[in-house]
């Protein structure tokens, strides 16, 4: 008895669907390999020479007053926060290794599930954690009525009362660092909250798909710094990291980065030949007509 | 290595949780739909579940309830709040006349603030921070001079349905490929952002998961 041979139908449209799916697999698997190599690549770094960002925003924590209260507006959307989480997290340790008295809040579901998370890392760890001002409702809305009252009236604590004391609003704050995502950015914060406390100091940490956005409003002294881009949030945290022995976790490895990029210029110019091609062939047939 | 999950029982069983959806959502580059779909539906309703939540927690008792409870003179104005929300979970039986009115004062609302703060936050301190800010000329006078020819530029390639002559297609034209280039310049960016989030994944799946990365 011999076996019988797959009808050619099947085989064609398995060969189909692997052929489909095979630059995806392949791209995986070349990023699993250059994770794993990362280590033995120390040469690679992923750090921005520009360091003027880093910079700006390291001098208006620096010129914080001795046991400053700063406001941590957690609305990074869970789906980028990965971007900008070791930036994140060295703010939030470069503000407490200055001193500050920090406080979280969220007026963002998302931003809330991610405040709690770090709140209960910093814990875990050992620090004190932020004092917790909760979840606001009401986006922009939720926002301008902060301005008046952003403590829950069931908080006790010496942050909560040192709040209360300078009037129990983001006034009370001489910094926020803004954690933005999309449905709340740092856009929000300057346009609703800005021309209500003109003297409030504002820096904030975005994803890279609001640097455009949030650029002219650093340009014009709206904010007192940005960092948007992951080239600037690894420097900074590089920065925060040289004088502290804190351990966040590694930031993003540059060796699968690279080795990403590449890979997307191959794409990029493999299209780019395809059409090219295309041309080409066509000129002779239009040549002839 | 994202550092939320601990040690302990509980960190473990998250970080199994977040590594078979990750896989699962994976699975869509391999054709699989039906784990991405299960995923998908998955998270929709993990996040209705918390929304409702914090909603509750958050939202609805200690800032309504409570107080209404609690101290009922001092906080009036909290009534007709009730009643808007009684309005909103009954939207879906009660007539339309009467749940227009509360997403009209929802959606008006929420338009006032920003329309606002668009205003009086970005157009009138954008056009100030734009304005030259003394007599002196600016040491950066060629970068002005720039900026200004390609905002031109690009606003000129927005001109549709005005008569337009030679000089001002073609200028129109420059500013349209420039146009072009900032975007493709920004979707650099966004590749490079989006592509950090896959790398992540991986870190977390060899480092957190499979531990190979320890």
């Amino acid at each position: 008895m011999t076996n019988s041979p797959a009808p050619p139908a099947a085989s064609a449209e398995a060969v189909a669907r692997l052929r489909r799916v095979a630059p995806a697999l392949l791209l995986l698997v070349v990023l699993v390999v250059a994770t794993l190599l990362q280590p033995g690549a120390g040469g690679l770094r992923l750090a921005s020479p520009d360091r003027s960002h880093v910079d700006q925003l390291r001098r208006a924590i620096g010129d914080l007053p001795s046991e400053a209260l700063v406001l941590i507006a957690c609305d990074a959307d869970l789906g980028t926060y990965a971007e900008i989480r070791a930036a994140t997290r060295a703010a939030i340790e470069d503000l407490g290794a200055h001193g500050a008295q920090l406080a979280i809040v969220s007026f963002t579901p998302e931003g809330r599930a991610i405040a709690a998370a770090e709140r209960d890392r910093i814990a875990h760890s050992g620090a004190e954690p932020p004092a917790d001002l909760g979840f606001v409702a009401g986006a922009e809305a939720g926002l301008v009525r902060g301005v008046a009252s952003i403590v829950p009236a069931a908080a006790e604590g010496p942050i909560f009362d040192a709040i209360r004391q300078r009037g129990g609003g983001i006034g009370a704050f001489d910094m926020v660092l803004i954690v933005s995502g999309s449905d709340i950015s740092a856009r929000s914060w300057v346009e609703q909250v800005g021309p209500r406390l003109p003297d409030l100091a504002m820096i904030t940490i975005a994803p890279t798909f609001l640097d455009p956005e949030l650029e002219p409003y650093l340009r014009s002294g709206q904010l007192d710094g940005l960092l948007a881009t992951l080239r600037e949030g690894t420097a900074y945290a590089n920065a925060v990291t040289s004088g502290s022995p804190a351990d966040r976790g590694p930031g993003i490895a540059p060796l699968p980065m690279l080795v990403g990029m590449l890979a997307a210029l191959a794409a990029l110019a493999e299209a780019a030949s395809r059409r090219l091609t295309r041309r080409v062939r066509r000129l002779p047939r239009r040549r002839a007509s | 290595m994202n550092g939320f999950m601990g040690p302990d029982l509980a960190g473990t069983l998250a970080t199994w949780v977040a590594a078979l959806a990750t896989i699962a959502v994976w699975s869509y580059l391999v054709g699989y739909r039906r784990l991405f779909v299960l995923s998908q539906h998955l998270l929709a309703g993990l996040a209705t579940g918390y929304l409702v939540l914090l909603a509750i927690h958050d939202v609805l008792v200690p800032r309504l309830i409570t107080p209404l409870i609690e101290h009922p003179r001092d906080h009036l104005l909290l009534l007709p709040a009730l009643v808007l929300v009684g309005l909103l979970v009954g939207a879906s039986w009660l007539p339309r006349r009467a749940t227009a009115p509360v997403g009209a004062i929802l959606v008006g609302g929420l338009a006032a603030f920003a329309l606002g703060g668009a205003v009086v936050g970005t157009i009138l301190p954008q056009i100030a921070a734009a304005l030259p800010a003394t007599a002196v000329a600016s040491s950066d006078l060629a970068g002005e001079v720039i900026s200004l020819a390609i905002t031109t530029l690009v606003l000129l390639a927005f001109l549709h349905g005005a008569p337009r002559g030679a000089l001002t297609v073609r200028a129109a034209t420059v500013g349209r490929w420039l146009l072009i280039g900032g975007i493709g310049g920004w979707l650099g960016f966004l590749v490079v952002s989006r592509l950090s989030l896959l790398v992540d994944r991986l870190a977390f799946l060899l480092g957190d998961w499979l531990t190979v990365l320890r």
